[in-house]
């Protein structure tokens, strides 16, 4: 056994990660580490590879019980991640990077620049990387990187190489690339944890998989003996927890209509429509779309093709500004950078959007001002100690309805909400949903973006499914999670 | 909260050290004559203040006043009156400062590059239109600009807390100001929120260029030239002064009254340093040291802050 996992334990905040992480991995195996978005896989991954600190568990290297403190620990120990988003300097060549924070340098700093280009390139070609050791790594791709990254997990004479969705940004054939060398290292003997969503590639790779479920491991088992159907069970076994089912509003007028939506490949053809009153939920994994769908609708990128209607008037978005003028407003998804000035007042962040009102002829009227800014601190019930206190020294969920607040305060016909709940305790996600629902029942259209299943289910009035940037499927509100995540995962890659 | 008065503390402390260490310095004369020399760098500041709320930085102002102050002396010298005079340097400043806002917005260089860049050009236009020769033969009256006195206080004196009253008010009650703090504080999230973030910066250089302008003016009243050298450093000063004061030059932060009181602490140690016969040498070492000092402490301010969260 290399690695064995036991009851490891991690909290961010008000957000319980893993609760109960466990696994075993071997030497020479393939391990597949599966579960929805925010099961805990790479916050576990993290723990391993020395990113983060548990808060308790257990963690066995080698047979050894072991606590690594620092990425330069656990990559001296043998264990070397490849990351979603690349963590390497892009202005050094490849050499450096493989080489970096550990040059052998002669005994007075000097570097020797030589030695290791001779020795990446060795790397290089033993592997046949399409890769070589004096590029600089800025002009490589999200696949060229990942080979980077491998090749310095391989320089460091790594025991295990831990994959997290390393395909989820790549191009089919690249991705069959990292799966070719995730199979070569295998057979080399080094143990291989993969992180994906992708049900196509566990059965090329994984030997066996265990299933992540909020936080706590629920199910281990060799691959020879589950179907996909018996593993998504797994993951989408969720319990529904104590959020109220909304009762849908009635369906008024057209507000939005989106066809035929594009963008360079990560948006192909996306239709939809939302209604008044309507929430429409977006569902699928990572680097779907949904994102790229909400910023296009809010004239965030650019589109290459594709037309949308608001309220029955045709529009092009140029900048956010736009489509605020428009009546679309947007709770984005990094509320820290896209939502709130974090340095500034929670009053000023609540009014920002809608200042004009407040503001005849652009001088601010600051009694005017303060009485909304009372006003709607006790309309959302938001936590804060006064107006004056920074809108970044609130909790999550508080500065999500502040972000929320900040929208209503200008009034809006369609609201898209990414990722509204997420990082947010239970008690504040319940009034971010009750604050959905009242902005539906009010007659606005709601787009929800969300990963959590169960919430989207809940909330949602009919879930579109994403997948590759396309909408593969429209759900019910009855649909069951089994369902939504086969349309997301399943099915043939485009 | 005691750290966030620091400055205000400092500068009372060495008001009261000078009143004692020397006799000359609680006098009117002297006080007059501090407000003189310092009203210049003052308004430059106050200009310089609202660029870095909204986190930008201009190091063109030095070479803007130069340009702008001479524009306006060059159409006195031509027998326009002193009100034209006036009116073209300041015009002219916040013409030069608009053009910093557009490079800055539009062609989306870092304003640290794009005022680097029009520091040099400012100063090459005024040294080649003025063929590097002051412009003289103004008309006497302009004097009373910097020179005068209006109701028994220096003109200048007046001029400054109008102007620092105007600034205040537009940080603090215009939306003008409001979208600065928070284009400073975070320029994505004012974007996402439908701020027209392009337009309030180039704003803000162009009220920058204006005040600068009329700095301009100021100071070649005092030595009733246009000089195309002048104003050399005054961007540095100007910009020490925002921090002494406790702007933040990753933007979102400062006022009028810490800036004025981050240029009243440099203009007394310049000042203290004459009475007592410091080394004019030695004083550019200390006033560096302060700046250092001013913004490591309210770096620990900040810092306890965000820890005590």
């Amino acid at each position: 056994m290399v690695l064995q996992l036991r009851g490891i334990r991690k909290r961010f905040g008000g957000v319980q990660a893993l609760i109960d992480g466990c696994l075993d991995i071997k030497a020479g195996e393939a391990h597949l580490l599966l579960g929805e978005n925010g099961a805990g896989k790479s916050t576990l991954m993290k723990i391993v590879a020395g990113m983060y600190a548990a808060d308790g568990g257990d963690l066995f290297w080698l047979g050894e019980r072991r606590r690594f403190s620092s990425p330069a620990e656990a990559q001296r120990a043998g264990i070397a991640m490849v990351h979603q988003e690349s963590l390497l300097a892009p202005h050094l060549t490849v050499a450096e990077n493989v080489w970096l924070g550990r040059e052998p340098g002669t005994r007075w700093g000097l570097l020797t620049r030589g030695g290791i280009e001779e020795r990446t390139r060795a790397l290089i070609e033993q592997h046949q990387f399409p890769l070589r050791a004096d590029w600089r790594v800025e002009r490589l791709g999200p696949a060229g990187r990942q080979l980077v990254e491998i090749c310095r997990a391989l320089a460091q004479q790594s025991k295990l190489l831990i994959f997290d969705e390393p395909t989820s940004a790549l191009a089919e054939s690249e991705s069959a690339e990292v799966l070719r060398i995730a199979g070569e290292l295998k057979a080399r003997g080094l143990a291989v944890i993969y992180i994906t969503h992708r049900m196509r590639e566990l059965r090329e790779i994984g030997d066996r998989a265990t299933v992540l479920r909020d936080g706590a491991t629920v199910f281990s088992r060799a691959m020879a003996e589950v179907t996909d159907d018996e593993l998504i069970r797994h993951m989408a076994g969720r319990e529904l927890n104590d959020i109220h089912r909304r009762t849908p509003a009635p369906r008024g007028r057209e507000l939005l209509r989106v066809e035929g939506l594009t963008r360079n490949g990560l948006l192909r053809g996306v239709g939809l429509v939302v209604h008044a009153g309507e929430i429409v939920g977006i569902a699928g994994l990572v680097g779907a779309g949904r994102t790229e769908l909400c910023r296009a609708l809010f004239g965030i990128d650019r589109i290459d093709g594709g037309r949308v209607w608001a309220d029955g008037t045709q529009v092009t978005f140029k900048s956010p500004r736009d489509a605020v003028a428009a009546g679309f407003v947007l709770a984005p998804e990094d509320r820290q950078r896209h939502g709130l000035a974090a340095g500034r007042p929670v009053g000023e962040n609540l009014t920002l959007a809608a200042l004009d009102r407040f503001s005849p002829a652009g001088v601010i009227r600051p009694a005017l001002e303060r009485r909304a800014i009372n006003e709607q601190i006790g309309r959302l019930r938001l936590k804060c100690g006064s107006p004056a206190q920074p809108a970044g020294r609130l909790s999550g969920g508080t500065q999500q309805k502040a972000v929320i607040g900040k929208w209503l305060m200008r009034g809006a016909k369609v609201y898209v909400f990414d990722e509204p709940a997420r990082g947010i305790d239970i008690g504040a996600k319940q009034e971010v949903f009750e604050l959905m629902d009242r902005v539906a029942r009010q007659g606005a259209g709601v787009l929800m973006v969300s990963s959590d299943l169960p919430e989207l289910i809940q909330v949602a009035d009919r879930i579109l499914v994403m997948r590759n940037g396309r909408i593969v499927a429209q759900c019910a509100r009855h649909a069951s999670q089994e369902e939504i995540l086969r349309h997301a995962a399943m099915g043939g890659e485009a | 909260m005691i750290q966030r008065f620091l400055p205000l503390m400092t500068l009372v402390a060495l008001a009261a050290m000078l009143s004692v260490a020397s006799p000359h310095f609680l006098t009117g004369m002297n006080l007059a004559s501090l407000i003189r020399q310092t009203a210049v760098i003052n308004i430059v500041a106050l200009g310089v203040t609202l660029v870095i709320v909204a986190g930008g930085i201009d190091l063109s102002v030095g070479s803007l006043l130069a340009l702008a102050a001479l524009l306006g002396c060059m159409a006195m010298e031509n027998g326009y009156g002193m009100g034209v005079g006036v009116a073209i340097g300041l015009a002219a400043g916040a013409a030069l400062g608009l053009l910093n806002g557009l490079l800055a917005t539009q062609l989306r260089i870092s304003p640290f590059i794009v005022t680097l860049g029009t520091m040099g050009i400012f100063r090459g236009v005024a040294l080649l239109i003025s063929g590097g020769l002051p412009v003289h033969g103004l008309p006497k009256q302009f004097s009373h600009l910097a020179e005068g006195e209006t109701g028994g206080a220096p003109s200048v004196l007046i001029l400054l807390v109008l102007c620092s009253a105007g600034m205040h008010f537009l940080l603090k009650y215009t939306r003008l100001g409001r979208y600065a703090f928070a284009i400073g504080s975070n320029p994505e999230a004012a974007y996402y929120s439908g701020v027209p973030v392009a337009f309030h910066t180039t704003a803000a250089y162009s009220i920058c260029g204006l005040l600068t302008g009329l700095a301009g003016m100021v100071e070649s009243s005092r030595l009733m030239t246009g000089q195309p050298t002048a104003g050399q450093g005054y961007e540095l000063q100007a910009i020490a002064a925002v921090v002494i004061g406790g702007g933040s030059l990753r933007g979102g932060e400062g006022g009028v009254g810490g800036t004025l009181i981050g240029a009243m602490i440099m203009g007394l140690l310049a000042n203290g340093s004459d009475l007592l016969g410091i080394s004019p040498y030695l004083q550019q070492a200390i006033i560096g040291a302060v700046i250092i000092l001013a913004v490591f402490l309210d770096e620990i301010r900040k810092r306890r802050l965000e820890a005590a969260n």
